[in-house]
């Protein structure tokens, strides 16, 4: 709609327009642009303005609508642009005060209960629905409790100074070298109420210590777990099913447990208990040698000799007990290559074997 | 203990054609689990594992005889002629009762050879064949009978031998060639020279027999087990003889141990027998044992029949009388383990099999027993500190003495908590703090690159008392590093002591030091019964709350950079209770400013007061009033408002 009336650096303006109006990425530039095309002075439509008061009257009619048109064509143009970058200018507004959920987010602190910790409270929960509760003894212990209540023979290589440690101080003092010691105690505590409460159960997680050199498989301290039952009328299918319940409630359904003879001194009969790979599942494995079955720990039922030591009468009282090597069965069911680790706390090693139960 | 299969076929015959894996299984059942098989020029040698009470099954007649009671297989007749015992061609006095009965004989010597048969079982057995007749015979009848025997070079010897305890400072070169200082508790072998070998341990140097030996006397007698293990560790000589002897042997063997020693050297060294005869004799047969159906049926968990419990132990070997209910079994000579009813309960239940055993789960018979306030108490802490962000960890009760300083109080002697026989000096002292491990630790992970370190450890300490060191459970922490600068809302900045403090209020341990240590660690140490205990009571009393609004004034106050928090807070906290009452909550600083725009030696505290009525909403001009109350008593201790 070019108007001849119109002087040429107006429609040359005009026809740049759009284009300008377009660029415009703000409001400020906008209003610039604004200023420059329909303000109050100095604009475009200002001068057209004045070019229509000195127009002969002949043509003033149709410059007049030809200005009125082009100043209506821009602001329309204008309004538009300030409505888009309006809502642009509020979107960006409503973007700052938000965060995309995909940025990594403040994580609580993480800690962790020690590997052999949580093996022992796990053990503490699969016996504790079968009514065991837990005793804990010192770790610094007597002869009497350590060897002679569990029928350990005066002579047992296990009472020498290179099995086991002794206090200079205290000659009669020694570290325990297992948590049976704990049946002794237990035993002794119990004694007076064995009739009225049928019976005597318990759990003795603890740390024990031996004469061994530090390497991958030993350490001088380490952790047992021990277990002890005295009623009436017990025998070696009660430990059996005991144990069978355990396994399968630490390993799961396929854990089948196996007994062989074996012998402690404070156990008749004695037997070792191996339970079916719990990595193969029997198939045969690294971890068991291919056998199917790994070794998990010693039992049997408890030694007349240890009951009578206690003052339960052996002959209305029998009961079973075991031990079992916390580090043995952490190290065997993570596959960690090396004891020592479980010493180190390193938090790496930690983190990634630990749990809050 | 090393057994070559083809030498137990030879003692079991109806062992042969089991393969070896069925062997180990059939084994492992009765108690001899199988560590390692090898080869051994062409011959198939395991490792068996025999445990401390079975002496009788360490060779392989022993280990064979108690195969052949589960197979209910007879074992090989044992291919020696009685030999006819005479007149003594020396005297052999007995004069302990540690050595009952000694056989012997004396025997001329002509060409020796070592049979190649002979010399491969050796090398079976892990030892080589040393040519010498008397000396190899004597380690083969070891391995295969299990009783040991031993052969004087009789020309060395001096008059005759005795058997006697040792003179306190009696000298002895053992085989070995160690010279021996005797003690009065060691059983010996003597002649009028003096001590010539260690009883059931080893020979001694100045009668060996060597390539140049013509007459030997041979020894096969019994051993009391425990003055022979006794021996052995008193020396440090773990033999073959000592093991055997010193586990029990076969005392009803020894004559016939001395006829196979003489009968191989008659073949293997064209040895002609001068002399055979015995001193002392075989001790009384064992007592019998009493097996009561009850106590069989109770261990066994089924109605075992007597017969076959009879059947069993007869098969072991006992002498079984079967009355009804009552069995009565003497062992055999070879088992010195039977002992007490449970032992022959164990011998049945053995030989059928443990894997026949039923499986039952016990009933409870009474209330169980709750879990102690300790132990719970234990568990509650340690989840607690570990989802505050904390590695437990475990650490070794023992320390080196100067670790063990650094933190040990005055009054608590490391003396008392020092090991006689420790492995190491590192591994010493009996720890008085959890402190100087965790350090330790801390300092590894620190070296390790970790940014945060975070570790409790609950442990016993212990303190020195006449009686000996007593166990103090306690709980140990340490913190440092660096906390947060992970995500893009949390600053990363060094841990403050406040913040151990606050995790320390948590546990209810306010009162706690906190240890400052280079390298920014804080560390904490309190005794688990300074923590409160864990509640018995589900849920506690209801306590009424109120249902009014909170009303929260702030106070910004300029205090000196000395000033006291616990004094200003409490002057605060009086006043306001005196004037609000029970509607005052509590008072609590906020914020606290430091900035060079302050005047100098100022901070600012920003004090928050909260107040709630049980009965209505409080007025704003009651609230404004007590905190003019509050800002009054700050005045009072030289705060002022800031502006």
């Amino acid at each position: 709609m070019e108007n001849p009336l119109l002087p040429s650096e107006v429609i040359e303006a005009s026809a740049a327009f759009p284009g300008q109006v377009a660029a415009c990425t703000d409001l400020d530039a906008l209003l610039r642009l604004k200023g420059a095309f329909v303000g109050r002075e100095g604009s475009h439509a200002a001068r057209l303005m004045e070019l229509l008061k000195t127009a002969p009257k002949e043509q003033k009619r149709d410059l007049g609508a030809a200005i009125n048109a082009l100043k209506n064509q821009w602001e329309e143009a204008l309004k538009s642009r300030q409505g888009e970058l309006e809502e642009a200018r509020k979107r960006r507004t409503s973007l700052a005060s938000a965060w995309d959920p995909d940025l990594p987010p403040p994580l609580p602190a993480h800690g962790a209960l020690h590997p052999l910790n949580r093996l022992m409270n796990r053990l503490v929960e699969v016996f504790r629905p079968l009514g065991y509760h837990v005793e804990e003894g010192p770790e610094v212990e007597t002869e009497g409790n350590n060897f002679d209540g569990l029928n350990i023979p005066e002579d047992h290589p296990a009472r020498s100074s290179s099995d086991t440690f002794y206090f200079a101080q205290h000659p009669e003092l020694l570290l325990r070298c297992h948590t049976s010691p704990v049946q002794v105690r237990g035993l002794k505590r119990l004694a007076p109420q064995i009739e009225a409460k049928g019976g005597i159960r318990f759990l003795a997680p603890g740390r024990v210590y031996r004469k061994d050199e530090v390497d991958p498989t030993h350490s001088p301290m380490f952790h047992q777990v021990e277990g002890l039952l005295v009623g009436r009328g017990i025998g070696m299918h009660h430990l059996k099913g005991t144990l069978a319940y355990a396994m399968k409630a630490l390993f799961g359904e396929g854990a089948d447990v196996r007994f062989r003879p074996s012998y402690f001194p404070f156990v008749e009969p004695g037997c070792e208990v191996d339970v079916r790979c719990p990595l193969c599942g029997g198939g045969g494995c690294r971890v068991c040698k291919g056998s199917g079955w790994v070794e998990l720990l010693g039992a049997g039922l408890v030694h007349p000799n240890v009951l009578a030591y206690a003052g339960i009468d052996p002959s209305v009282w029998s009961g079973f007990a075991f031990g079992m090597g916390v580090e043995r069965i952490a190290m065997m069911v993570s596959q960690t290559p090396d004891l020592r680790l479980f010493f180190e706390n390193d938090q790496r090693f930690l983190n990634e074997m630990g749990g809050l139960y | 203990m090393r057994i070559e299969i083809k030498a137990l076929e030879c003692e079991l015959p109806a062992l042969g054609g089991r393969g070896t894996v069925d062997l180990c299984e059939l084994l492992a059942g009765l108690g001899f689990p199988v560590d390692a098989v090898e080869q051994v020029n062409g011959e198939t040698v395991l490792e068996v594992d025999v445990t401390a009470n079975r002496g009788d099954v360490m060779s392989h007649r022993g280990l064979a005889r108690d195969v052949a009671a589960k197979l209910s297989a007879e074992l090989s007749p044992l291919a020696v002629p009685a030999l006819d015992e005479g007149e003594a061609l020396l005297s052999v006095r007995l004069e302990d009762p540690a050595c009952p009965l000694y056989a012997t004989a004396i025997l001329e010597l002509g060409d020796q050879a070592t049979p190649a048969a002979a010399q491969a079982f050796l090398a079976s057995m892990g030892t080589n064949a040393k040519n010498l007749a008397p000396v190899d015979a004597s380690n083969e009848l070891l391995h295969r009978y299990g009783h040991p025997t031993h052969a004087f070079d009789a020309d060395k010897l001096r008059g005759g031998i005795v058997v006697r305890r040792a003179r306190a400072g009696e000298k002895l070169v053992t085989l070995d060639g160690v010279e021996r200082t005797l003690n009065v508790e060691d059983l010996c072998i003597a002649d009028d020279s003096g001590v010539i070998a260690l009883a059931g341990v080893m020979g001694g140097d100045s009668t060996k027999v060597d390539a140049g030996t013509r007459r030997v006397l041979l020894e096969s007698a019994y051993f009391e087990p425990r003055v022979v293990r006794a021996m052995a560790r008193r020396h440090g000589l773990h033999s073959d003889a000592s093991h055997r002897f010193g586990r029990g042997t076969n005392p009803a063997f020894a004559r016939t141990g001395r006829d196979l020693l003489a009968q191989r050297l008659m073949a293997w060294a064209g040895a002609r027998l001068k002399g055979v005869w015995t001193a002392g004799s075989e001790r009384p047969t064992a007592a019998a044992i009493v097996l009561q159906v009850a106590t069989l049926q109770r261990i066994a968990g089924e109605p075992l029949e007597m017969a076959e419990a009879a059947a069993l132990l007869g098969r072991l070997g006992c002498r079984v009388e079967l009355t009804g209910d009552v069995l009565k079994a003497v062992p055999p000579s070879w088992r010195h383990d039977l002992a007490i009813p449970e032992d022959l309960a164990e011998e049945v239940l053995r030989l059928r099999g443990y894997d026949r055993i039923p499986s039952v789960l016990p009933s409870l018979e009474g209330y169980p027993e709750p879990l102690s306030d300790a132990f719970i108490q234990g568990q509650d802490v340690s989840r607690r500190l570990a989802s505050l962000g904390f590695h437990q960890t475990v650490t070794l009760g023992f320390v080196r003495p100067e670790a063990d300083a650094a933190f040990a109080a005055p009054d608590n002697p490391a003396e008392g908590r020092t090991l006689v026989n420790p492995l190491g000096v590192e591994y010493s002292v009996m720890r008085a703090s959890l402190l100087a491990s965790l350090k330790s630790a801390a300092e590894l992970n620190q070296r390790q690159g970790a940014k945060e370190v975070r570790l409790f450890e609950i442990a016993p300490t212990y303190t020195s008392t006449p009686n000996g060191p007593i166990e103090t459970r306690t709980l140990g922490l340490v913190w440092g590093g660096t906390l947060g600068g992970e995500d893009f809302l949390t600053k990363a900045r060094p841990v403050q002591v406040a913040d151990m403090l606050g995790v320390l209020r948590e546990l209810g341990a306010d009162q706690v030091q906190v240890r400052e240590w280079p390298g920014g660690f804080l560390a904490a140490e309190v005794a688990m019964d300074a923590l409160p205990k864990p509640s018995h009571r589900v849920i506690p009393t209801f306590k009424p709350f109120s249902r009014f609004p909170t009303v929260e004034r702030d106070l910004s106050l300029l205090v000196d950079l000395d000033q006291s928090y616990r004094a200003l807070a409490s002057e605060m906290e009086a006043r306001v209770r005196a004037a609000a009452g029970s509607t005052f909550q509590d008072v609590r600083c906020v914020d606290v400013f430091r900035h060079k725009s302050l005047p100098e030696g100022r901070q600012g505290w920003l004090f928050r007061l909260r107040f709630q009525a049980m009965d209505r909403t409080l007025t704003s001009e009651e609230v404004d009033g007590w905190t003019a109350c509050a800002l009054e008593a700050a005045r009072s201790l030289g705060a002022e408002l800031r502006a």
